[in-house]
C-alpha cells in the first residue's frame, strides 16, 4: 500500500490548486477510499483530504457561475 | 487656285462660295459610319434631311437624302440606329451650308454590331483588361456607395432602396447620366471618374435597367472600358436584364445580373448581421454553461459516493467488522465451553456408567473375599467369610451354603471392584 504522498494532494502554501487538478486528485483519493485496505489512521486522512479537493472544484465551479451570471444578467437585463 | 484678295478688293460672297463649292465638290463620294441622331421627314418633299453622328466624337453632320433611297430600307432607318453611308459632300452655295449628298444608306445590321462589339472584346481582352486577377474584392461595408445611372430611373430606386433596406446607415452618393443615345457614354465615363476620386466613396455601382442591344451599347463603349479599367474604386455592373452583357460586365469586378441584385452585393444586411452575431454568442454561452453544468454534475456524482456522502459508513463498515470479528470470538468460546460441558457431562455418565454404585443401587452387591477378590461360586467353600459391598456401605457375612450355576460365566478377573 504505497504511502499517499500528502504534500501534493494539500494546496497550503502554494497557490490554490487548480480545478482539472483538483479534480484529478479527488477521484484518485476516492477511488483508493473506496478500494478498502487502508489503515483506519489511513483512511481518515484520506477522506479528510477527499473533502478539502472537492471544496476546491466547488470554489472553481461557483467562480465560474459568478463569472458566467455576472456576464448573462448583464446582457439580459 | 488660290484667291487674292485684300481690304480693298475684296471677293464677293457668291464667288467665295462658289470657289468652297469647287473645293468641297473635288472630295467625291465617301463611305461614312455614323449614328443617325436625328431623322425628319418632312411631308410631301421629296429629300429628307438627316443628321449623322459620329460613334465615338461629339461631332455631326448633316445629311440629305432622296426619299425614295429612305423608303427602300427595311427594317425601316430609326433613330438612334449605326448606319453607313455612301455621300458625296456637297456645298450649297444659296445657303453656305455644307451637307452630305447621300446616295445610298444600309443600316449596320445588328449582326454587323454584334460582330463589331466582338472585335472589341477580344482586342480588350488581349490586352488583359477582363482578367480575373483585376477583380478586386468589394469592400464589406463601404462609406459611401457611389452610384452612376439616369435620374429618377427605375435602377436608381432599386439600387437605393434595396441598400437602405438592407442596410439603414448606408450613403449613396450619385453621379447621374444619361443612359441611352450617344451621350451616354461619355457621361457615364464621367460618373465614375467623378466618384472614384472621391476619397469616401468605396465601391461604385453602374445601373441600368434592361434594353435591346443598341440601348446597351454604350456599356460596351471602348472608352467606359477603359475607364472602369484604369478606376481605383471596385466597380458593380448592373446593366439589363439577367441575359444581357455588355462589355461592362467583364471589366468591372463584380457584375450583379440586376440593380437589385447589385444593391445586394454592396451592403451587408443589417438585421443578417446583428442576428449572425447574437447567434454565435448563444451558441458560445450555451457552451460555457453546459460545460460548467457537467462539471458540477460530475463533482456531485462523486460527492454522492458512499465513502464521501457518509464517511460513517466506513467507520460503520470497521464498527460492523469488529462486531463480528468478537461476535465469532463469542461464538467460538461458547462452543467451546459447550463442547467442554458435554464432554464432562459424558464423562461422568461414563464414569456413573462404569461404577458399580448404579448397579449397587439396583439391588446388586460385590461379593469379595478377604483378599478384596471376587468370589466364585464354583469352589466357594461354606463358613468363609465373604464382603459384600452394596450402594450404602458394605457387609461381612459368612456363607452358609454355595449353590454354583454350571452355565453362569465366572466374574470377570480384570474388572476392579
Amino acid at each position: 500500500m504505497s504511502d499517499t504522498t500528502t504534500g501534493a494532494a494539500q494546496s497550503t502554501g502554494e497557490e490554490p490548486l487548480g480545478y482539472e487538478a483538483a479534480r484529478e486528485q479527488l477521484i484518485e483519493v476516492v477511488g483508493r477510499l473506496e478500494s478498502g485496505g487502508t489503515s483506519l489512521e489511513e483512511s481518515l486522512r484520506l477522506w479528510e483530504q477527499a473533502e478539502e479537493l472537492a471544496r476546491t472544484c466547488q470554489t472553481w465551479l461557483d467562480g465560474a457561475r459568478e463569472r458566467l451570471d455576472a456576464v448573462l444578467g448583464e446582457q439580459d437585463s | 487656285m488660290a484667291l487674292e484678295t485684300s481690304p480693298e478688293a475684296p471677293a464677293p460672297v457668291r464667288q467665295v462660295a462658289m470657289l468652297v463649292g469647287q473645293w468641297i465638290n473635288k472630295l467625291g463620294a465617301v463611305w461614312v459610319e455614323g449614328q443617325v441622331s436625328q431623322l425628319n421627314r418632312r411631308a410631301g418633299s421629296a429629300t429628307v434631311f438627316l443628321t449623322l453622328r459620329d460613334t465615338l466624337a461629339d461631332v455631326s453632320v448633316t445629311v440629305t437624302t432622296p426619299r425614295a433611297t429612305l423608303d427602300a430600307m427595311s427594317p425601316p432607318l430609326v433613330e438612334g440606329a449605326s448606319v453607313l453611308v455612301h455621300a458625296k459632300p456637297s456645298f450649297w452655295t444659296a445657303r453656305g451650308s455644307f451637307s452630305l449628298a447621300a446616295r445610298e444608306i444600309r443600316a449596320v445590321g445588328l449582326g454587323e454590331l454584334l460582330a463589331r462589339l466582338e472585335r472589341l472584346r477580344q482586342l480588350l481582352a488581349a490586352e488583359g483588361l477582363f482578367a480575373t486577377e483585376r477583380k478586386r474584392p468589394l469592400p464589406f461595408l463601404p462609406r459611401r456607395v457611389g452610384l452612376v445611372t439616369a435620374r429618377g430611373s427605375a435602377a436608381e430606386r432599386d439600387v437605393v432602396e434595396n441598400a437602405r433596406r438592407r442596410f439603414p446607415g448606408v450613403v449613396v452618393e450619385t453621379a447621374y447620366a444619361s443612359v441611352q443615345g450617344h451621350r451616354a457614354a461619355a457621361e457615364v465615363i464621367a460618373g465614375v471618374e467623378r466618384l472614384d476620386a472621391h476619397p469616401e466613396v468605396d465601391v461604385i455601382v453602374v445601373a441600368r435597367g434592361g434594353g435591346n442591344v443598341e440601348d446597351l451599347l454604350p456599356f460596351s463603349d471602348e472608352g467606359l472600358v477603359r475607364a472602369v479599367a484604369a478606376a481605383r474604386t471596385p466597380v458593380v455592373s448592373a446593366i439589363g436584364h439577367e441575359q444581357d452583357t455588355p462589355l461592362l460586365d467583364l471589366v468591372a469586378d463584380v457584375r450583379a445580373s440586376t440593380p437589385t441584385d447589385a444593391a445586394r452585393r454592396v451592403v451587408p444586411d443589417l438585421e443578417e448581421e446583428v442576428a449572425g452575431i447574437r447567434a454565435t454568442r448563444d451558441v458560445a454561452r450555451a457552451v460555457v454553461v453546459r460545460r460548467v453544468e457537467r462539471e458540477q454534475a460530475g463533482l456531485d456524482a462523486i460527492r454522492a459516493r458512499p465513502s464521501m456522502a457518509d464517511p460513517r459508513t466506513m467507520l460503520a463498515a470497521r464498527g460492523d467488522e469488529v462486531t463480528a470479528l468478537r461476535d465469532r470470538a463469542r461464538r467460538t468460546l461458547g462452543h467451546r465451553l459447550d463442547r467442554a460441558a458435554d464432554d464432562v457431562d459424558h464423562r461422568r455418565a461414563r464414569a456413573r456408567a462404569l461404577s458399580p454404585l448404579a448397579t449397587l443401587r439396583r439391588g446388586y452387591a460385590v461379593v469379595t473375599d478377604a483378599d478384596g477378590h471376587l468370589v466364585s461360586a464354583t469352589g466357594a467353600a461354606v463358613g468363609v467369610d465373604v464382603r459384600i459391598r452394596v450402594a450404602d456401605g458394605r457387609l461381612v457375612a459368612t456363607t452358609t451354603a454355595v449353590e454354583a450355576d454350571p452355565a453362569g460365566a465366572g466374574p470377570d478377573e480384570e474388572e476392579d471392584a
